[in-house]
């Protein structure tokens, strides 16, 4: 029967379909770069959630199989690895899934192996682990066509006897050849006659090694002349000239274009918004359900949701960056200069990806072997300018740093604050990589192994699925955290209630409220900072996630009677100055203010120690540095 | 330019020894000549055997050498030949990176990048000697 499983067109629907029950979850490993995550969001479309498996850093994707109409079947990603030597964190998760011994996640009842069929010698390394596990097992030859369009061929029969499992050419780029899964989830049961021949030795490379050598020898496995569009791109990308300027020009020209696109689009979205607001204030009673719904919850939302698109252009390069395989090259070129911090190559792709979110950021430090790199690494990722203190920065800068251009309009003093910003985050995380490099985590170099990939394009499709999820996020952000924080606010600033002179009930000032006593109280220890006791609720807030400080200032400021009427940037302006602003920003590039950040840390770590040290470090290094802040910028613009 | 294929290793032991040098020259016209020129002189002028043996380090960008032996811890050792580094395979030094350190090396149809110290554990010999070596065909696919 295997041999009928390689010719799709040829197949036909088993006679007896197994019994209901037998087949329930699927396992999908595969080697990094077989293009798994492409066949993963083919078999499973938009059903499919992340999580991570319990107690380990290791990422599961989870999904039903509604791509091939299975979706009573549950499809499980394995991270991609080379082999299944317990050697990584890596692998030893894929055993025990691979086992059923993972808790939480099901006992698998059939294995989907994607291999590239570019290099199907090397990568068949990891067929002979995969099948010596002994549960009925699909191979897919991923980029067929491709490698049929560059003069590779093989015999799949005889690979499939080889082997002892069906075997199947696919592409998963263009959803070619996935009848094969279909029909091999319909009869997977029945047992197919011959049993793999002989497996080399598990666990040895060489033997491992030259098994697949044979089995691709035997099948007749010619491999396809390799691309040479990818080195002629490397010629350019990788030049010793060319190669580092392209590599600034697209780190900057990222940011670039997230602001100079992103801005009107968050402007725009800013000001529907807000009419969203004052359509439904006819509807609503006047009153304190008015105020709560209106001047707190809706207020403190949209002042969060208007960073949307800026968040979600920044996901979208990154992702772009990322799928083409050009960060593997943007590691190449980073590694001389992450050396002299004692770090390498490879820790720069979390350190970019942080520029988007710190919490994918620390998860994608698996890729580096050295645990103490890693750690290094998590430590300082938070320092990076997350796309959470843009909303903060922004609003800051909007209604403190005047609008003037130099050099002809090219430069905007707005433009440079915010590239200070930044360029202040990554020496942050230089300087404490340094010094956490050449104290208590001081270790012998690991090697630098970095495979780089071919160049491909990336597809809409899984650049949309990733948008898709993070824009999930962050509305489920901003519907439970910010919408709690928010009505909380309100409430805490509406009371105690005071009775007015004719006796009815109403609101007290602000600063008499619950909320703005126990500013009142902080204050003293923020004051050396330039900063009220406004500002002090907004940190304390912040503290669940950074841009919880706009929506806070938002509803505190519509609460106050004084300054509700006022856009909320001519509203700070009244009782702040241009020291405290400044000290402000520098207070965000450098604290943590992020309960996701802390959360991942801690499962990343295995130990509440490392983020309590964390959040003191950053906290301490804030707390100095916006001090220093305020009282230079005072004494120069008093 | 044709390439034979061998099938197994029985068939690649009996074959007679490929005009490799010629070969390479015709591939790779200036750099390769050097190199050739130089693995021979280095033959004749010490004792056989004892300087054929180098490091993968020493490769110009454009050589290449077939590997004999790593010489590192075995987890790294492990995960290097899962990648391809494996005894006899056929390794390219493909360029190095801007600031000229890490190094691209191609093998087995990847490029994989390594630090400088990492390539001075891993011993190589030149091609040459390599004619009568079972896995052959990869040396071909890989030097495709």
């Amino acid at each position: 029967m295997s041999s009928t499983c390689c010719t799709p067109p040829e197949f036909v629907p088993p006679a007896n379909p197994p019994a209901e029950g037998t087949l329930r979850t699927v396992v999908l490993i595969g080697p990094p770069n077989s293009g798994k995550s492409t066949l993963f969001n083919k078999l499973t479309g938009l059903r499919q959630k992340v999580a991570n498996f319990p107690g380990v850093t290791v990422e599961q994707r989870l999904g039903l199989m509604a791509g091939v109409g299975r979706d009573d079947l549950t499809l499980i990603d394995l991270p991609g690895i080379y082999s299944l030597n317990p050697y990584s964190e890596d692998e030893r998760v894929s055993i025990d899934v691979l086992q059923g011994k993972m808790p939480g996640a099901p006992k698998p009842d059939a294995v989907i192996l994607v291999l590239d069929s570019l290099h199907m010698t090397r990568q068949l390394m990891l067929a002979a682990p995969v099948l010596a596990v002994g549960l009925p097992t699909l191979v897919l030859l991923n980029m067929s066509d491709l490698m049929e369009a560059r003069g590779g061929k093989v015999d799949v029969l005889k690979l499939a006897k080889e082997l002892g499992a069906p075997v199947a050419q696919i592409s998963a780029v263009n959803g070619t050849g996935l009848e094969a899964v279909s029909l091999f989830l319909n009869q997977h049961t029945e047992r197919t006659a011959a049993k793999p021949l002989a497996l080399p030795v598990l666990g040895n490379a060489a033997s491992t090694h030259n098994w697949a050598a044979q089995v691709s020898r035997k099948t007749g496995y010619q491999a396809p002349l390799s691309a040479e569009n990818t080195r002629k791109i490397d010629d350019v990308l990788l030049h010793r000239f060319w190669g580092p300027l392209l590599f600034l020009i697209v780190v900057v020209g990222v940011f670039e274009v997230v602001f100079s696109i992103g801005q009107p689009l968050s402007d725009g979205l800013g000001d529907i918004l807000a009419r969203m607001g004052e359509l439904v204030r006819p509807l609503l009673p006047a009153g304190w359900l008015q105020s709560l719904l209106l001047d707190g919850a809706w207020k403190g939302i949209s002042s969060v949701l208007v960073f949307l698109p800026q968040i979600l252009l920044l996901f979208l390069f990154i992702g772009v960056l990322e799928d083409s395989g050009y960060l593997a090259r943007a590691a190449l070129i980073a590694d001389r200069v992450m050396r002299t911090i004692g770090l390498n190559g490879k820790a720069f792709i979390p350190l970019l990806s942080a520029y988007a979110c710190a919490v994918p950021a620390i998860m994608a430090t698996r890729t580096i072997e050295n645990r103490r790199d890693r750690l290094a690494t998590i430590l300082v990722t938070p320092f990076m300018t997350c796309s959470a203190r843009l909303p903060v920065y922004m609003l800051l800068i909007a209604a403190f740093i005047p609008n003037t251009t130099y050099l002809h309009g090219i430069l905007g003093l707005q433009t440079l604050t915010m590239l200070g910003l930044y360029l202040a985050g990554f020496v942050g995380a230089m300087t404490t990589a340094w010094l956490l490099k050449s104290s208590i985590l001081k270790s012998s170099e690991t090697p630098f192994i970095l495979e780089l990939p071919q160049y491909r394009m990336p597809t809409l499709y899984s650049l949309g699925l990733r948008l898709l999820d993070r824009a999930r996020i962050f509305l489920r952000q901003a519907g439970t955290i910010i919408l709690l924080v928010t009505l909380a606010l309100w409430v805490l600033a509406h009371l105690p209630v005071v009775h007015t002179a004719t006796g009815a009930i109403a609101a007290p000032e602000l600063a008499d409220s619950v909320i703005g006593r126990l500013g009142h109280f902080i204050e003293p220890a923020i004051a050396p900072l330039g900063f009220n006791w406004k500002i002090g609720i907004g940190l304390l807030s912040s503290v669940l996630a950074r841009e919880v400080m706009v929506s806070t200032m938002g509803t505190l400021y519509g609460a106050d009677p004084g300054t509700q009427a006022m856009h909320l940037q001519t509203a700070l302006h009244h009782d702040m100055k241009l020291g405290g602003a400044l000290a402000l920003m520098i207070f965000f590039a450098f604290a943590m203010q992020c309960t996701s950040t802390m959360a991942v840390v801690r499962r990343e770590t295995n130990s509440w120690k490392w983020p309590a040290l964390q959040f003191a470090y950053m906290l301490v290094l804030a707390y100095v540095a916006a001090f220093a802040v305020n009282h230079i910028a005072t004494m120069i613009f008093g | 330019m044709t390439i034979p294929h061998l099938h197994s290793p029985a068939a690649a032991a009996y074959e007679p020894a490929l005009p490799t040098g010629s070969e390479q020259v015709d591939a790779q016209p200036e750099r390769a000549k050097q190199h050739w020129n130089r693995a021979k002189l280095l033959r004749f002028e010490r004792q056989p055997g004892v300087r054929q043996v180098s490091v993968l380090s020493e490769l110009k960008v454009g050589e290449s050498g077939v590997l004999v032996a790593l010489d590192l811890p075995e987890s790294v050792q492990n995960h290097l030949m899962h990648m391809g580094f494996v005894p006899d395979a056929l390794v390219t030094a493909l360029r190095r990176a801007p600031a000229g350190d890490p190094t691209v090396y191609a093998v087995d149809g990847m490029e994989i990048a390594l630090r400088r110290e990492t390539a001075e554990a891993i011993r190589i010999k030149p091609q040459a000697a390599e004619n009568e070596d079972p896995a052959e065909d990869e040396l071909i696919e890989a030097a495709q």
